[in-house]
Formats: C-alpha cells, sequence, structure tokens
C-alpha cells in the first residue's frame, strides 16, 4: 500500500478529513447530507468510503455508484470501533481504518443512522426529554442508566459534544420515516 | 446522616427477598413479611443458602453471615415491630391491592415510620391517597433493580407530598451504602423504564421483521460497538417478551399514546404466538 495522503475539507463547521490512497479515498467526519454529497461528485475515479452516521446509507448507495463502503465513527468511543458496511469488502480499506486506530466491525444492515447511533439517539433523546420535564438531573439519568441496566455509558456522556450529531441524525430519521417518535426533545 | 435500623419488607417474592437480603447485609434488622407462610420459609431458605455460598467463596466472613442470619427473620404481617423505620412495599403490580395495603401499614407503624413502594409501574401520588395526612411527607417510592443483592440502583421516587429533606437523607443513606441512588420526580417509568425503552423499541425497528438473523446481527452489534453487556433481543427474550410488551404498553398509556413510546408490532405478534423468550423456548430465538 502506498503512503496515504490526508486533506482537511473544510466545509461548514466541522472539518471533514479526506485520507487518499492508492485509487481509494475515505472520507471522515460530520457534514450535511449536501456536503457529504459533494465529495462523491468530486471524487473523480475515486473508489470513495464514507463516515454517513447520520444518514441513509441506502441513499447515497443509489445515488453514487463510487460509494463502495459506508461508517459510522461519529459516536465512537474510546474503543474506537465503528460499524461498517462493505458493498463489497476491501480488506485494503480495512487495513488502513486499523492504521488509524479504528476497529471495524463489519455488518449487512443498511440502515439509516446504521445500529449503534441509531439506537443511541434515541435514548439519548428520551433522556433530554426526561430531563426538560425536570425528571432528575442530567448526573441521576445517566447513574441510573449504567447502574439499573449496566449501560457502559450515561445517556448525557454518550450526548457529550456530539449534540449537533444527535440532531442531525433524529430529523434525517424523522424526515425518512415521517414517524414522530424521532421529534428531538427542546432541550437538544 | 439518616439512621435507618430496622427495616420491614412486604413481600417475600424475587424482589423482596432480594431487597431484604441487601438490607441484612448491611446490618440492618429485617423482618421479611407475607402472607404465605411456604413462600416467606422459601426466601429465608434460599436468602441462607446464598449467604452460606458467599462464606464458601470467601465472599463474606463466617461471623457477618451468622450476624445477618440472626437480623433476618420471616413474619406475618400482625407479627411486625410497629417501631421500624423503614417499610418497603414489594407486593404484586395491582394498586387496590397496594393501597389496601398502605391503608393497614399508615396504622399499623409508628408516625416516625418511612412507608415506601418498590412500584415500576403507578404513580407514588396514588398509593400515597391511601395513607393518612400526616404520613404523606413520609411516603415515597424506592425502586430497587433486579437482582437486588447485584444492582447498584435505587431510584427515590418524589411523590407530591414527599419531604425533600426525607428524600435527600434516603439518597444520602444509599449513597454511603452499596448503593448508587438516583432522585427522580413521580413520572411514569421513573429514569430506567422510560429511557430504556428505546433500547427494544428502536432496535424492533431497525429489523423491522420476524427475521433472525437480521436480530443476531443487531445485538452483535450493540455489544461489540456500543458496549452493552447484552443486546435488545437476546435481553427480550430473557426478560420475556410478554413482560417487556407489558411494560412498553403501559408506558405508552401513561404518555397517552406519545408515539415515542409506541410499541411495536412485532411484540404483539410474538405475544399472540406465546413466543415470551426463554421460559417458552421460543421468543426471538430458539431456545431447544
Amino acid at each position: 500500500m502506498k503512503n496515504a495522503s490526508v486533506e482537511k475539507v473544510s466545509v461548514g463547521f466541522i472539518s471533514m478529513t479526506n485520507v487518499l490512497f492508492d485509487d481509494v479515498l475515505i472520507n471522515f467526519g460530520f457534514g450535511t447530507k449536501e456536503e457529504k454529497k459533494n465529495i462523491l461528485r468530486t471524487s473523480g475515479d475515486k473508489n470513495v468510503f464514507m463516515d454517513l452516521t447520520c444518514f441513509d446509507p441506502a441513499e447515497f448507495y443509489s445515488e453514487f455508484p463510487n460509494l463502495h463502503g459506508t461508517f459510522a465513527a461519529l459516536f465512537c468511543d474510546e474503543t474506537k470501533k465503528i460499524e461498517i458496511h462493505f458493498k463489497e469488502k476491501n480488506e485494503i480499506v480495512l487495513l488502513k481504518l486499523q492504521e488509524l486506530g479504528f476497529t471495524p466491525v463489519e455488518t449487512s444492515i443498511i440502515s439509516c443512522g446504521f445500529v449503534f447511533p441509531r439506537t443511541i439517539v434515541q435514548i439519548i433523546n428520551e433522556a433530554y426529554f426526561a430531563l426538560d420535564e425536570g425528571v432528575a438531573s442530567k448526573e441521576d439519568i445517566n447513574r441510573a442508566m449504567k447502574f439499573g441496566v449496566n449501560y457502559p455509558k450515561g445517556p448525557f456522556e454518550w450526548s457529550e459534544g456530539r449534540e449537533l450529531f444527535v440532531k442531525t441524525l433524529l430529523k434525517e430519521l424523522l424526515e425518512k420515516t415521517g414517524d414522530q417518535r424521532y421529534l428531538a426533545s427542546k432541550s437538544l | 446522616m439518616m439512621n435507618l435500623q430496622k427495616i420491614v419488607i412486604i413481600g417475600a417474592g424475587t424482589m423482596g427477598s432480594g431487597i431484604a437480603q441487601w438490607f441484612a447485609q448491611q446490618m440492618c434488622t429485617v423482618e421479611l413479611v407475607d402472607n404465605s407462610h411456604e413462600q416467606l420459609d422459601k426466601a429465608l431458605k434460599s436468602i441462607h443458602a446464598s449467604w452460606d455460598m458467599l462464606t464458601q467463596k470467601n465472599k463474606i466472613g463466617m461471623d457477618d453471615a451468622l450476624r445477618m442470619k440472626e437480623l433476618l427473620s420471616i413474619k406475618s404481617l400482625d407479627q411486625v415491630s410497629a417501631d421500624a423505620d423503614l417499610v418497603i412495599e414489594a407486593i404484586i403490580e395491582n394498586l387496590e391491592i397496594k393501597k389496601d395495603l398502605f391503608k393497614k401499614l399508615d396504622q399499623t407503624f409508628s408516625a416516625h415510620t418511612i412507608l415506601a413502594s418498590n412500584t415500576s409501574s403507578f404513580p407514588i401520588e396514588l398509593m400515597a391517597e391511601a395513607v393518612s395526612l400526616e404520613r404523606k411527607p413520609r411516603f415515597l417510592g424506592l425502586h430497587f433493580f433486579n437482582p437486588a443483592t447485584i444492582m447498584k440502583l435505587v431510584e427515590v421516587i418524589k411523590g407530591k407530598d414527599s419531604s425533600v429533606e426525607l428524600c435527600r437523607d434516603l439518597y444520602a443513606w444509599f449513597d454511603s451504602k452499596d448503593k448508587k441512588p438516583a432522585m427522580c420526580k413521580d413520572s411514569p417509568g421513573f429514569i430506567v423504564n422510560r429511557v430504556a425503552r428505546n433500547f427494544y423499541g428502536e432496535p424492533l425497528r431497525i429489523v423491522e421483521d420476524d427475521d433472525e438473523n437480521k436480530m443476531r446481527e443487531v445485538d452483535r452489534v450493540l455489544k461489540e460497538v456500543g458496549g452493552f453487556r447484552m443486546g435488545p433481543f437476546e435481553l427480550m427474550d430473557l426478560i420475556g417478551i410478554d413482560i417487556n410488551y407489558s411494560v412498553t404498553c403501559s408506558v405508552w398509556e401513561a404518555y397517552k399514546r406519545e408515539s415515542r413510546f409506541a410499541p411495536h408490532k412485532l411484540q404483539k405478534q410474538m405475544v399472540d404466538e406465546k413466543r415470551f423468550g426463554r421460559k417458552s423456548k421460543r421468543g426471538f430465538y430458539k431456545y431447544d
């Protein structure tokens, strides 16, 4: 494998990062749906692998044949485990992600928001609803979920610094499904 | 710091006996009460066996185990010590039966006794209707989690008339012991049974249909990536799909059928097909 080059893509207020090597482009980070699509439109003949934590991979696959795999890294913790879906398994990309410190966990499920982010944003959203209604403090909600049902983290520990990702995924799920269950809480 | 020495636990089922065991392990005097002598004997035997096992494994000392056995007794309601510091009700989840019991407890116990319910589904406010005006400030919810000797959480639920100071004192007392208390308002599902609903509801919507392979994959991803000890489908099979569905429906109704809490069609389908999980050898997975 040739050495990879890394470029920052300054779009929106959070930068995305493109890692380029051979004929591959791996796009990391948060961007709006349009910003993500622009990366795919302008990636030339590269095979693209993209972080689509907050969006529906199915929509992107159908629109962009140059998209070969998608992953969800925006909610990963210190274990750096991320869900990844390949159209066709690519060992070199898996190795590159490992070199970058990630532990990819392959899945065949294509779902808006993948499995872990989609589940966790709904838990976080409900915790915010409870907080808005004065049911308990953030600390007590975190504590209750960790010591009552053995969650590895409390909902507010998961969401800290990631509120934008939570809101974006909820909005996407609401638009995709039309189901009011994805309406974000007031304080989110 | 509050001093809790004499505890009465009403109901010798799984939760009641677990709570009784935990309090005895804190070296409190505990009276475990039930209508059924058979149930009381069974609970006492099981608690003693648990302490014997812990002694064998060197988790507790022989002297401590003997002391705990002395501290724990089984009684009928008319034999209890009326001067208990704290009484916790852990009987069947039936509002009318609970209210009848609290009316009796209010009359039986002395003015300083704190009355608490371990309910997971009824508002504390409704149960407090059964007690006198004088007792209302000393009435609250104390929600333990199963198994009570292992799970650290106690939800301290402040009812409309519960004394704030009393709730804080109890919080501090549990915090000083082997528990992690969480203070919460008297609202449906309290904290855990409300916030945890989506751990089941969302994966059900990801798989959508009765597809065992997909469920297995969702369980695997949530354990590997999310760090959960069990996946939602294996957990629902363990808890009982019927029980989980019933809690879901109860929270959904309590929130006036808010779509965030709506049960999924698969849950009803499983219950209709008597696929309750491990206990019926068939749930989301097969157990042969």
